[in-house]
């Protein structure tokens, strides 16, 4: 049987098929499906951003102090919700103790700086072992089938921009758009319809 | 050896073209091996088919003589033959039709999930190559521009007219989305071992989705007439091991982020 299998040149779709290589891919494939995931891996990146920037510019000394404030600023509520997440979680595992997590996760989103500082901890110790760049993109999408993928790029970037204009300029949820739109336009492009955002001239529905 | 150079048949796969080169180049896709595969399965048709018409033609030629046979037959119609020579051609483009329409609908299929993209820009006469994959932010891309080395100083054992300065490195075995578009003028991003020909077109984004199975550098040009240097804006891939990729985009981000 086993040698009849293997006499059978491999067809189109089976040579395509990746045997366990595709892990970290399909993992991206349901971003929606695993959203505690996708806020936990956000956070790692936010906080992550922040000593980067802090390191980035000694020069512009005066702006220090500021960028580091907006930073924490932006990195605190994402922190709380990660740590809010796991929590609720474990709320619906065992409802006994949902009050004892009330206060807990209450907590937690009071301080923020030891949070931060061990989210940050761990985001370095897990970017040691895996390889720092992650292979992901923007998934494929069914609304765009086809060769022509002008719509979808240009769909990505009015939805980022509606997104955060619906909840806030540094909503986590609208940051995979973000991703997604760069990964599709060129940066051409998003530059010139950024300046038309400025102008007021944007052709889309925003 | 020697004798299998003189047939052509080199042992190490042709990823760039050869002198006197016949066949197509050595497939690294699924897709290119399965135009290959076309190829070889329309030959035999068209093999048979020219048999059989050389086998007629010959036949009549030497039996339409005036001294063998000096009164030939007065045939106006036969419903037998025309219904054979009607059903045998039909069938025989059915055979052709049906795995040429497979590869066509496999090769537009955009259904596989890519793990990264890579935006490919034409511009008169050089390409850009967009990896944005890692961006946190509007300004800054892993951005560059790609060169045709010039025709009087390749280094020894490049192509002439087909090695460029900055390759595109894409990771070998992973399902790559090339989004090609351009900045002025038509041109085509061409591949013929990974079996992608995508126009690139202004204002619009192509896209094709390849899997490089194998690792190795190949090269294709530009397939759109573009005008003065159209045949001066070739397109060398690199495919590099998953890790390699990784390393690399890794120590081109690192600058990058820094000047931003
Ligand atoms: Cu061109």
């Amino acid at each position: 049987m086993a040698d009849v299998d293997a006499a059978k040149p491999p067809t189109l779709s089976e040579q395509y098929f990746l045997k366990g290589k595709d892990k970290p891919v399909e993992d991206v494939k349901t971003p929606v499906a695993t959203t505690v995931e996708e806020t936990v891996v956000e956070t790692v990146k936010a906080v992550e951003e922040s000593p980067a920037v802090e390191s980035s510019d000694p020069v512009e000394s005066s702006e220090t102090n500021e960028a580091a404030s907006v930073e924490s600023a932006e990195a605190a509520p994402v922190a709380a919700s990660s740590e809010a997440t796991p929590a609720a979680e474990s709320s619906d595992t065992a409802p006994a103790e949902s009050t004892e997590d009330a206060p807990a996760s209450e907590a937690a989103s009071g301080d923020d700086s030891p949070a931060t500082e061990e989210a940050s901890e761990e985001a370095e110790a897990a970017e040691d072992d895996a390889p720092k760049i992650k292979l992901e993109t923007a998934p494929a999408d069914f609304r765009f089938p086809t060769t022509n993928q002008t719509r979808h790029c240009f769909t990505r970037y009015v939805e980022y921009h509606r997104c955060i204009a619906a909840k806030g300029d540094d909503a986590p949820e609208c940051q995979k758009f973000a991703k997604y739109y760069r990964a599709l336009c060129p940066g051409e492009w998003v530059d010139r319809w950024n300046e038309q955002r400025e102008n007021g001239t944007f052709p889309g529905p925003l | 050896m020697i004798v299998l150079e003189w047939l052509f048949l080199t042992i190490a796969p042709c990823d760039a073209a050869e002198p006197w080169q016949l066949g197509s180049q050595d497939a690294a896709t699924p897709m290119m091996q399965g135009i290959i595969d076309l190829h070889h399965d329309i030959f035999f048709f068209l093999i048979q088919i020219l048999v059989f018409v050389s086998w007629i033609l010959v036949r009549t030629l030497w039996h339409f003589h005036y001294k063998k046979n000096p009164i030939p037959q007065r045939i106006v119609h036969g419903t037998t033959i025309e219904i054979l020579w009607t059903i045998f051609p039909s069938i025989i483009l059915m055979f052709i039709a049906i795995p040429s329409f497979a590869l066509l609908y496999s090769m537009d299929e955009v259904v596989v999930d890519p793990a990264i993209t890579i935006k490919a820009i034409g511009h008169q006469w050089y390409r850009t190559y967009e990896y944005s994959d890692y961006n946190s932010s509007d300004e800054q891309s892993l951005t560059f521009d790609s060169y045709m080395i010039p025709e009087d100083d390749p280094e020894l054992g490049q192509s002439r007219l087909l090695e460029v300065d900055n390759r595109v490195v894409v990771p070998a075995k992973t399902h790559l989305r090339i989004i090609v578009t351009s900045a002025d003028v038509l041109h085509s991003w061409a591949v013929p071992s990974l079996g992608v020909k995508c126009d690139a077109v202004p204002g619009r984004l192509n896209q094709t989705s390849i899997l490089v199975q194998r690792e190795g550098v190949y090269y294709g040009q530009c397939s759109e007439i573009c005008g003065t240097n159209h045949a001066f804006m070739p397109i060398v891939v690199e495919a590099v091991d998953r890790k390699d990729y990784g390393s690399r985009v890794e120590n081109q981000l690192i600058p990058q982020t820094e000047q931003a």
